[in-house]
């Protein structure tokens, strides 16, 4: 658990953090975010004592962080940074192993420590274990930054716009992977961003910082339900506030039930039915499009053109518009029909309900 | 007609593959041709008369000489040889090129006395000195191109430094000035040798002890940094021997005043104003280089072993200095070199050295004691400068190589 009371810093005249008060319970997931120069990375850095703060009290756990030895503090905590910083003279195995080595952990138990993080980063041990830092790509790199800041397995985890200088493509990847690692561990985390759609990706709380002050500081849809000002308002954006929510919306939460062709109840509901093969895999749709000519239309069933409970309702909402289709089937790990989500079901319920 | 097509450049791509080798072979050639090869003289004093190649070699030696020319030559075009294997030629005919030179001077100096008068005296002439440093340029060229490891370099320098010196144990230079030059310094040579090297140990010494830690602090205080760059800077402005001048008047004064310091030898001439003026030039270059050393280490760098709880020591020793130790060692061989070469200077307020050498044959117009003197001023430079190089490579770690 981490929680600021009052943390403020003041630069000569210029107060960059005022008075922030703000608690991370254990195991969640908070993110700083606000618009450039707010005083995030501040904040932040205030947490591992790289910068001493003016006033006011930072607890981690039950401990005041000023109460403890600073490096000792700073090996309880990880720290993963957009530049990454990795030491450009030790190899991927090293640059992980730089705080068990600090704890003086025995040689047996880094290496170990080592392959599981690597294997939880999807790293390829064989391949990467022995490599320098300018031998590997940036999601590569980043990885191990994260890897690194995780190695010790420290309570809590500081990152600052981690993922800011990597393509698109790798960051979506890099924050799957992210949320995954969090669901495993439960770590605390303290993630600095200026990007809304991450935030509202990765966090179960939102801080919004400007000009050094918090505006709001709640769960992801309270923020864009319920916007505390015109600041926030604003930062959310209006344009895609409905997409925006969706994307704190999950496909198990609109699922309904599919009917399959030839059952009882195909005849009577409207619309579309399911062929399903025999181990209960969707193979065709019949109907489920706009038009009413395209009602007597089989549709093959791809795997792109399917949800799974854990998507957001986002992104099965995109694939319902890309693929032309009033409804998507829903399938479990295995591709067996589990149920469908519609075009009339996101229409027919208010995302902030 | 398809022979004349086979040596057209348009399909076989450039004519000339190699024009470093080129130039330096056509610069040999030209040299060997117009300048002289060994001068002859009646005795010490007096100034040599000027003899060609052709004619101070026997017809095999020049023969050879001209034979391992062609083969370079054929080294230089893109074909018949693959590039690879002209670069393999080439570290093996330049060598020979140079053996065979020096052997030659030797040979000519031999034969030439046996029926002179005694004083005569036979010395290198600018053609011989063309002979040896174009085939050593070939080498380094060759090297490069090859991007030979340095294990492969050392080896090989290490085997053509042994070849040379088994020349040298031979006895077949004996004849030459120069090599008559030490027999009469016999005794003087090895002592003012390890002088010259004890006063570049003692400046240097002090210099790093001094130099990194003041690297350290520019880097770490940029308040310190302007001023301590300013008086560094001014001392690398005063001449070599204004400032040894300069010292000698303070130094003697101190000598006198305080009989304790003089007894351990300081005073205005001699090695201590040589070994301070020696360490004030050391100072920039290493200063200078520590500095930009630790200041090529990336912030983040620094910002992420901090933020991991490393202590400011482990920073410095595990992160900073690995990182920055290349620059500091690239610092080093500049003013091992440059301090080499200043001692010299050293032996004219009586430091001695093989400056020495070179001042006392400047006086008496023996230039070949000046070379007796310079030489090996030269050649340990080289060697300071290889060593060191070496070194730097070996110090950059492995992530950055
Ligand atoms: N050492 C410093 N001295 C004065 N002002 C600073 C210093 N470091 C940061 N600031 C200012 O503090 C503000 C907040 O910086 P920062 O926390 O880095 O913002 P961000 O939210 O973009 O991470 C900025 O306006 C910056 O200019
Ligand atoms: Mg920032």
């Amino acid at each position: 658990m981490i929680e600021l009371q009052g943390l403020t810093k003041i630069y000569g005249d210029k107060t960059v953090v005022d008075d922030i008060s703000l608690r991370v319970d254990s195991g969640e997931f908070g993110v700083l975010i606000g618009p450039s120069g707010c005083g995030k990375s501040t904040t932040l850095r205030m947490i591992n004592r790289l910068i001493p703060a003016t006033h006011g009290r930072i607890l981690l756990g039950d401990d005041d962080v000023t109460q403890l030895p600073v490096e000792q503090l700073r090996r309880r905590i990880g720290y993963a940074i957009q530049s990454i910083g990795l030491f450009p003279h030790w190899s991927v195995a090293e640059n992980i192993a730089v705080v068990p080595g600090l704890l003086k952990w025995p040689k047996s138990r880094i290496d170990e420590r080592v392959d599981e993080l690597m294997g939880l980063f999807h790293l390829d041990v064989g391949e990467l274990r022995d490599k320098y830092p300018h031998q590997l790509s940036g999601g590569q790199a980043q990885r191990v930054g994260v890897a690194r800041a995780l190695a010790a397995d420290p309570e809590v985890l500081l990152m600052d716009e981690p993922f800011g200088a990597v393509d698109p493509l790798t960051r979506e990847v890099l924050q799957d992977e992210l949320l995954r690692v969090h669901q495993h561990t439960r770590k605390t985390i303290v993630f600095v961003t200026h990007d809304m759609d991450e935030a509202l990706k990765l966090a179960s709380r939102i801080a919004l910082l400007n000009t050094g002050r918090l505006v709001q500081y709640d769960r992801p849809i309270e923020l864009l339900t319920r916007p505390a000002d015109d600041f926030v308002r604003s930062f959310i954006g209006k344009a895609d506030l409905g997409l925006k929510l969706l994307s704190r919306r999950w496909v198990h939460q609109y699922q309904q039930h599919a009917t399959l062709q030839g059952s009882p109840a195909a005849s009577t509901q409207a619309g579309y039915t399911w062929e399903v093969d025999a181990t209960g895999r969707p193979t065709c749709l019949h109907g489920g499009r706009l038009h009413a000519e395209d009602r007597q239309q089989h549709t093959e069933v791809t795997q792109e053109w399917s949800a799974t409970p854990d998507m957001t309702m986002k992104e099965a909402l995109s694939r319902m518009v890309w693929f032309r289709v009033m409804v998507l089937p829903v399938i479990d790990g295995e591709g067996r029909l589990i149920g469908e989500v519609t075009m009339h079901g996101v229409m027919g319920q208010q995302p902030c309900a | 007609m398809s022979e004349e097509r086979a040596w057209h450049p348009r399909r076989a791509g450039p004519f000339v593959a190699n024009r470093v080798l080129l130039v330096l072979l056509a610069a040999a050639l030209m040299g060997v041709v117009l300048l002289p090869f060994a001068a002859m003289a009646p005795n010490r004093l007096m100034s040599g008369q000027g003899v060609n190649v052709a004619v101070a070699l026997l017809p095999w030696q020049w023969l050879s000489l001209a034979g391992l020319a062609m083969v370079l030559a054929l080294c230089t075009l893109a074909r018949p040889f693959p590039s690879r294997l002209a670069r393999w030629l080439t570290l093996i005919i330049a060598p020979l090129w140079l053996l065979l030179a020096l052997y030659g001077l030797g040979d000519y100096a031999f034969r030439t006395l046996q029926d002179a008068s005694p004083a005569a005296r036979v010395s290198q002439g600018a053609a011989f000195w063309i002979l040896v440093f174009c085939p050593v340029l070939m080498i380094i060229d060759a090297f490069q191109r090859l991007g030979s490891g340095l294990a492969v370099r050392g080896f090989y320098t290490a085997a053509l430094v042994a070849m040379v010196g088994a020349l040298f144990a031979s006895g077949i230079f004996d004849g030459l000035s120069i090599m008559q030059e030490y027999a009469n310094n016999r005794d003087t040579f090895a002592a003012e040798f390890l002088t010259h090297l004890r006063l570049v140990g003692l400046a240097l010494g002090p210099a790093l002890l001094v130099g990194l830690p003041l690297g350290l602090l520019a880097r770490r205080s940029p308040s310190a940094r302007g001023p301590l760059f300013g008086v560094l800077n001014f001392f690398q402005t005063i001449p070599s021997i204004a400032l040894f001048a300069l010292l000698v008047a303070p130094l003697s004064a101190l000598g006198e005043a305080l009989p304790w310091l003089k007894a351990l030898g300081v005073g205005g001439i001699g090695a201590a104003p040589a070994i301070i003026a020696l360490i004030m030039y050391s100072l920039l270059p290493i200063v200078r280089n520590t500095y930009a050393g630790f200041a090529g280490v990336p912030a983040t760098t620094i910002e992420a072993a901090r933020g991991m709880g490393m202590t400011a020591r482990q920073i410095l020793w595990r992160v900073e200095v690995p990182l920055a130790l290349p620059v500091i060692l690239s610092g080093l061989r500049i003013v091992t070199v440059q301090a080499i070469g200043l001692t010299v200077v050293a032996a004219l307020i009586g430091a001695g050295g093989l400056g020495s050498f070179i001042f006392q044959g400047l006086g008496q117009y023996a230039i070949d004691l000046v070379m007796l003197g310079a030489v090996p001023t030269i050649a340990l430079a080289v060697v300071a400068d290889f060593l060191l190089q070496i070194l730097v490579s070996l110090s950059k770690p492995a992530g950055t190589r």
